[in-house]
């Protein structure tokens, strides 16, 4: 009897509870949806603090087009906790230290932005993707824990970019070098060039991934140079080298994966 | 045991010349930290370091020799001493009677045996949930008189620690911390006064600065970094903007005992980069203040930038010294503001020397004869962006410079980094952030950020040298009498440099950066110590 009536008390309390935070977890959760004023605030801090990923427009750069994310699905409340507790294992940080209000701002701004249906409709085989990308990619980049890894994991990439920033990224046309990945030519005392990316470096040493894949620290002091290349690591895939239906494979591929899980199934 | 005996023997046969000529260099000090041993800063025989800045004037200069810059590259380590807590250090070590005394994050403190680095006694205080302190629940270092240390709180209190034993001797409230208060500073000792001040630029406070009586804690003076109504400079603030203006305290000052004048760089004004909701000067954010020690009265002020709009708090660690300007002896304050420029004022007046840009500026083209700087377009950020150099940590910060006087240069770890900052009208609510915008740092190809140790001559405000970091350093500094100057670089190498070409040369890997924090020199046992907090650790270093 005694355990029944906890047990009732327990569930009681326990709907009590929940009921809320189910009424918040409504896609129309933002509380500050249409206020023009937070538009504005949104914008402001958007751009200080969002658009070095997610670019000026929120159509992506380093990270995902957010201009997408309603119409994939995601809800305010979803998108408040993610800005707020950010997405482990990725670049997007946690931001404990932004009030509720002003994550509601940028959200409201975001808003603004979205898309009423995806931009990127989906084209091409991702079958005959995968043999490209076989053939073409995976000597430097890994996906679902094979390949190289000279180059990104690309295991998550066609979730968080867009179809237009990966085809910047294969035809040559981006300039920018993510961290962890700038190109740096090494000269040694024999005169030997060793290339590579950079993963790490001060006034003293540099640390690279070489084309081999093998992880060095080099004292510069004992080395001839150490040169920021200037071109990427990565080779430019023009028309002549990746046809554009063999570029629409490959983008079909990657936007199939969904990340590595790399738990074990026993 | 036999050879236990014979090593002791040995050790102790060789330890009887040293031991005699440390003995006497150092004899027993008398249990009182006396008010002259303060005023004396540091001494030859290397004994003690009882002040933020070593000295009054805040020069970080040693007059020890034995670590040259031909052998700082044999120094070798004696001891660490981990916290053992979350947060970094950011503090400047007190050293006493062969006793270090040593402030961590998080409140936590400690007396530590010089020779062995071993905790003689700690102290850890219970600080309460929804601290407002907006950048790191850190602190600066002790103060220090009589048989008391005195320490700021993150939750805006003053508190006396007993030296031997750690035992709390007073508390006094300063302010209410859930009001946006908060205190990091080191304080500052002038004869039975304890002189400290309260940050949260970012919260809606108004600033002051307190002095409290050394024995009894009580407060004695306090002075309003914003002027009230009826005061002069409160028309400076639009309409009732100077009730929440900021213009906290958060760096140590200065004193000159001739003048009996504290100088204290204030605060940004807030909110940080609203310009609408307080147009005016803002009076006395962005300032030197120049005050009568025995009254709190300001005698005088120099506004390094009136109207801020950027986040450029002045709380930048001043330093004083008496050099000749065009023939003329001058007595002066130096400082390397974080708005991008380097400042000599004349300390008895306030009036401008020298103002010249130490790192690239593109809000204010110079510093006008009248003082005030000739802004040059888009000084405003709005909600669309404006770009502006330097960024909102500023051409240097609260890291402390230093100076020798010997070859008479200002030495500072000086930033090239540009931002774009973005401002918008923000709502006020006691206690909460107030900020009114945010700014990105440029980090593109083209505006690639660096940093460099500067020295700088006072008399013309000119670079005689720099070393380049190829990220902006936040470490501060410590020079001695023997060409040597040490800093740190933002991936965590300790440097040795000569001071008088900027030549590196010695670096020792640290695991940590020396963010906000200097070495401090001393003498124990007939041999100089160099004492480097970085991250969680502080190591002694000695040579062989």
């Amino acid at each position: 009897m005694t355990l029944m009536k906890w047990t009732l008390t327990v569930a009681a309390l326990s709907t009590l509870a929940v009921m809320p935070v189910s009424t918040q977890n409504a896609s129309s959760g933002n509380p500050l949806a249409g206020n023009a004023d937070a538009i504005r605030f949104g914008t402001a801090l958007y751009r200080a603090r969002c658009a070095d990923c997610h670019g000026m427009d929120a159509r992506g750069v380093r990270a995902p087009d957010l201009t997408q994310v309603w119409v994939s699905g995601r809800t305010d409340d979803g998108l408040f906790k993610t800005v707020k507790n950010g997405v482990a294992g990725t670049e997007m940080p946690a931001n404990p230290r932004m009030f509720d209000q002003e994550i509601w701002q940028v959200l409201a701004y975001l808003r603004t932005l979205a898309a009423s249906a995806p931009n990127d409709p989906p084209k091409g085989n991702a079958e005959h993707g995968q043999q490209v990308f076989r053939a073409n990619c995976a000597t430097c980049h890994r996906v679902n824990g094979t390949g190289g890894r000279l180059g990104p994991d690309l295991s998550r990439v066609g979730a968080s970019r867009t179809r237009d920033m990966m085809v910047k990224q294969i035809r040559g046309a981006t300039e920018d070098f993510r961290p962890g990945y700038e190109p740096v030519t090494i000269t040694g005392s024999d005169g030997q060039a060793i290339h590579g990316v950079k993963k790490n470096e001060d006034n003293f040493s540099v640390q690279i991934m070489d084309t081999r894949e093998r992880i060095q620290g080099y004292q510069k002091d004992k080395m001839k140079s150490v040169t920021d290349d200037t071109k990427s690591a990565m080779p430019v895939y023009g028309p002549d080298r990746l046809s554009e239906s063999d570029l629409d494979d490959v983008i079909r591929y990657l936007q199939t994966l969904r990340g590595f899980d790399p738990a074990v199934k026993q | 045991m036999r050879t236990t005996i014979t090593r002791l023997g040995r050790v102790a046969l060789l330890a009887v010349p040293l031991g005699t000529v440390a003995l006497a260099q150092q004899a027993v000090p008398p249990a009182q930290v006396a008010v002259q041993e303060i005023v004396d800063g540091l001494k030859p025989d290397g004994s003690r370091w009882l002040t933020f800045g070593g000295n009054y004037a805040n020069h970080r200069f040693s007059p020890l020799t034995q670590i040259t810059p031909d052998n700082v590259a044999k120094l070798q380590p004696q001891w660490m001493f981990q916290t053992a807590t979350l947060g970094n250090f950011e503090t400047t070590t007190l050293v006493r009677d062969n006793v270090l005394y040593v402030t961590g994050p998080q409140n936590m403190a400690w007396a530590l045996d010089a020779r062995t680095g071993k905790q003689i006694w700690r102290y850890r205080r219970e600080l309460p949930p929804g601290l407002t302190a907006c950048c790191g629940l850190v602190n600066h270092g002790f103060g220090v008189l009589g048989d008391k240390l005195f320490m700021t709180t993150l939750d805006a209190h003053l508190i006396a620690l007993d030296m031997k034993t750690g035992a709390v001797a007073w508390d006094t409230t300063m302010e209410e911390y859930k009001k946006g208060y908060a205190s990091t500073l080191s304080p500052l000792v002038v004869h039975d006064k304890v002189i400290v001040g309260v940050a949260g630029g970012e919260y809606g406070i108004r600033g002051f600065i307190d002095a409290y009586n050394a024995q009894t804690g009580k407060r004695v003076w306090r002075r309003y970094t914003i002027p009230g109504p009826g005061e002069p400079g409160n028309n400076t603030w639009s309409g009732d903007s100077w009730s929440r203006g900021g213009s906290g305290i958060w760096a140590t000052g200065a004193y000159d005992p001739d003048l009996n004048l504290v100088y204290i760089g204030t605060g940004n004004p807030g909110p940080d980069y609203h310009s609408e909701s307080r147009e005016g000067d803002n009076l006395y954010s962005c300032s030197m203040l120049a005050i009568d020690a025995d009254t709190g009265e300001i005698k005088w002020h120099y506004q390094f930038t009136p109207h801020d709009v950027h986040d450029w708090d002045s709380t930048q660690v001043p330093i004083l010294a008496d050099i000749t300007v065009a023939g003329q002896p001058r007595k002066v304050l130096m400082t390397a503001n974080r708005n991008g420029f380097y400042y000599t004022l004349d300390r008895t007046n306030g009036k401008l020397i020298v103002g010249k840009p130490f790192v690239q500026t593109t809000w204010a083209k110079e510093v006008g004869s009248d003082g005030r700087p000739i802004l040059l377009p888009g000084y405003i950020p709005d909600e669309k962006g404006q770009f502006t150099c330097p960024d909102i940590t500023g051409g240097t910060n609260f890291w402390p410079p230093a100076y020798d006087p010997n070859s008479k240069l200002f030495f500072v770890n000086a930033r090239e980094v540009c931002a774009t900052y973005y401002a918008w009208k923000p709502e006020f609510n006691q206690g909460d952030r107030f900020t009114g915008g945010a700014a990105q740092r440029a980090r593109d190809r083209n505006n690639s950020p660096y940093g460099a140790l500067r020295a700088i001559d006072p008399a013309t405000g000119e670079r005689k040298w720099e070393y380049k970091y190829i990220n902006p350093s936040t470490s501060g500094l410590l020079t001695t009498a023997s060409n040597l100057v040490f800093s740190g670089d933002a991936e965590g190498n300790l440097l040795a440099l000569d001071s008088r070409t900027g030549k590196l040369l010695w670096r020792y890997q640290m695991g940590a950066t020396l963010h906000g924090t200097s070495p401090v020199t001393y003498m124990l046992d007939g041999k100089q110590q160099l004492l480097v907090p970085a991250g969680t650790t502080l190591t002694a270093w000695a040579l062989p």
